[in-house]
């Protein structure tokens, strides 16, 4: 869009980037929204599937992505788009209200079917794959909702639950979940804890970002170390701060 | 800045956009400012302040004592530096103080003759500036929170009150009575804000979690209830409905104009909402710590480009931008906890108080931009501007 008169708001710059050649320490760029795929797909890549035996599609938590891009509210904006358009799929991953999981259509469907060959679930949940997942982007759904709008029997609802595809929410609501992903949270909860015991042991309660993505991984951290140092930056339970060294993370006490 | 000031001269801008321009620069080269100190009259710290709408020139503070002072916020001496003076205080010496704690102070919209405080004593008082003396005293039968006045009133003068009780009662200034009550919440009301665009639309808070918004002429029940989700029910982490936070609401703010609505509450997080539909906007501020029990005193910039929110966090004040969520900057300066902000839109001031956990902290530091009022009038010549 094309203005006559510029925005007040551009005059003052309000992104101010002081640093013109010179980037001190390892500063991560700035990235328009068309990037926001393109992280999305590099913190895919941190998730270890060789753990869970390709067993689980990649799951990347929403607020990971904060930790990339600086403006909230347009991530928000575009994982909105991307679920509207049916690429991705969000699930309420159930430890915190807040963590939500972020989950390529395309890979979830293809892991569920895998998983389901040869069961006597197949069928039921390949239709629920077929008829809700693509239409729906809610996160839960109800059981008016399953009975009537998309035709579940009670019985075929057992089903579904019994194969990992719905979770219970409430008497007569479920979310939508991934089969099998009990491993990924206790593996991802003990490894948030154990990064961030870190963190908070370290000598004031900081560290650089670039040092403890170098540190040696007790048995506690399952997932790579970059994928939870996103998490705690993203979910702001560390602050970023940056310095002439690189990122310093320093521990919030709340 | 040339660019606006030039473009000014010449008749190609709006006055009001050169005025907006400066406002937006001094908001962002905010700082605190060394030479402008504030009488330090409160033993204990300060609950809540409230500056004039008229001049802009009076100051009244609320203490954690119950004491209740009056600053002029005028510097005539010429020096630069200058320490604002207390014109007035009602102090413990005083017959009519509040026996506990005043939570909320409001000059009365129209002239600086009169005031109301409200404090867990139980008891809202009216008070005479010229006396000091209470014309009125309501009482209640809780703590009360907060109360507000409509500062665009001109068919009612009520005072809508929020207690530990969960009704919420209008008081009638002109007649002394409080038989109008608002039912609704199921818990204690922290914050009542009247809009200031619509002289009937009340919105309240409460550690119920919902915030309601009413219309004082109804008589069934309020217009609506703001929920986070915008009636996606599937978001929600339970059945329970209309929420708009996932924890006590513990502030309430209208933006200048009236369009939008900023909450804050318990579960750290601060929400936009568009006031005429309860619509959330869904911006993402991120983590606003919230650690109060009692109301927060956030404020809203006024006449700014993009405008800015300013919320009290731990001992200094974070600077968002409202529409994109953005973080501009934290204000540092006080030494202890920061307990309210306000904004005084001629000075780009935001005073903000602070409660000490050890007596004989700071009473009030000033973040001041001078700033001289004639810019609007005369085209390009602006007499002084010191930042410091």
């Amino acid at each position: 869009m094309s203005r006559k008169r510029a925005l007040i708001s551009d005059a003052f710059n309000l992104k101010k980037r002081k640093n013109g050649t010179e980037q001190f320490g390892a500063t991560a760029a700035e990235e328009g929204p068309a990037d926001i795929k393109s992280s999305l797909e590099y913190l895919m890549t941190l998730f270890p599937r060789k753990l869970f035996n390709d067993a689980l599609p990649q799951i990347v938590l929403k607020h990971q992505l904060y930790s990339i891009h600086s403006d909230r509210t347009l991530v928000d904006k575009e994982l909105n788009k991307m679920r509207e358009r049916g690429d991705l799929l969000m699930f309420q991953l159930g430890f915190d209200a807040e963590a939500f999981g972020l989950v390529f259509t395309s890979d979830y469907k293809a892991k569920v079917l895998v998983g389901e060959e040869g069961k006597t679930t197949q069928t039921t949940v390949e239709r629920f794959l077929e008829k809700v997942v693509t239409v729906c982007t809610d996160l839960s759904f109800t059981k008016d909702k399953m009975l009537k709008e998309f035709l579940f029997t009670d019985s075929e609802i057992t089903q579904l639950v019994k194969s990992g595809v719905l979770t219970v929410r409430d008497a007569g609501s479920w979310w939508l979940s991934i089969p099998n992903s009990g491993k990924f949270t206790k593996y991802f909860i003990k490894g948030r804890k154990a990064v961030l015991n870190m963190v908070k042991k370290s000598k004031y309660g900081e560290v650089l970002k670039a040092e403890i993505e170098e540190r040696r991984t007790n048995s506690q951290v399952k997932f790579h170390m970059k994928y939870h140092i996103h998490d705690i930056v993203g979910a702001e339970l560390v602050e970023s701060i940056p310095t002439t060294s690189g990122t310093l993370l320093r521990f919030v006490d709340s | 800045m040339l660019g606006f000031l030039t473009a000014r001269r010449a008749g190609l801008d709006d006055p009001l956009r050169l005025r907006r321009a400066e406002s937006t620069r001094r908001v962002l080269g905010l700082q605190l400012n060394p030479d402008r100190d504030v009488d330090r009259i409160h033993g204990n710290g300060i609950n809540t302040i409230d500056i004039e709408a008229v001049e802009g020139r009076y100051m009244l503070s609320g203490g954690a004592d119950g004491v209740i002072v009056i600053y002029d916020l005028e510097n005539f001496s010429g020096k630069l530096q200058y320490t604002c003076k207390a014109v007035c205080t009602i102090g413990r010496s005083s017959r009519y103080v509040h026996k506990f704690s005043v939570e909320t102070v409001q000059w009365y919209p129209y002239d600086t003759g009169m005031f109301v405080s409200s404090s867990f004593d139980k008891t809202m008082k009216v008070w005479d500036t010229e006396t000091l003396k209470p014309a009125e005293v309501f009482q209640f039968e809780g703590n009360v929170y907060c109360h507000h006045l409509s500062p665009i009133a001109r068919k009612h003068s009520l005072i809508a009150v929020g207690t530990t009780n969960p009704k919420i009662q209008l008081c009638d200034l002109k007649s002394g009575s409080r038989i109008h009550i608002l039912q609704g919440h199921r818990a204690e009301v922290l914050s009542v804000r009247w809009s200031p665009r619509y002289e009937h639309i009340l919105a309240t808070a409460s550690a119920d979690s919902k915030v309601k918004v009413w219309d004082v002429r109804r008589a069934s029940g309020s217009l609506f209830t703001l929920d986070q989700h915008n009636g996606d029910k599937s978001k929600a982490s339970s059945e329970a409905v209309n929420t708009a936070h996932n924890g006590r609401v513990n502030g309430l703010c209208f933006t200048g104009d009236g369009l939008y609505l900023l909450t804050t509450g318990t579960d750290d997080r601060m929400r936009l909402w568009n006031s005429a539909t309860g619509e959330n906007t869904l911006v993402n501020y991120g983590k606003v710590c919230n650690e109060s029990r009692k109301r927060l005193q956030f404020t809203v910039s006024r006449g700014c480009s993009p405008e800015f929110v300013f919320v009290p966090c731990g001992s200094s004040v974070a600077v968002y931008t409202l529409h994109t969520g953005e973080l501009v900057t934290m204000l540092r300066g006080h030494y202890n906890n920061v307990d309210c902000c306000e904004f005084h839109p001629d000075y780009q001031v935001s005073s903000s108080d602070l409660s000490p956990n050890n007596l004989g902290a700071q009473a009030v530091k000033f973040v001041l931009l001078l700033f001289c009022c004639c810019l609007v009038k005369h085209s390009a010549c602006v007499d002084r501007i010191g930042s410091s």
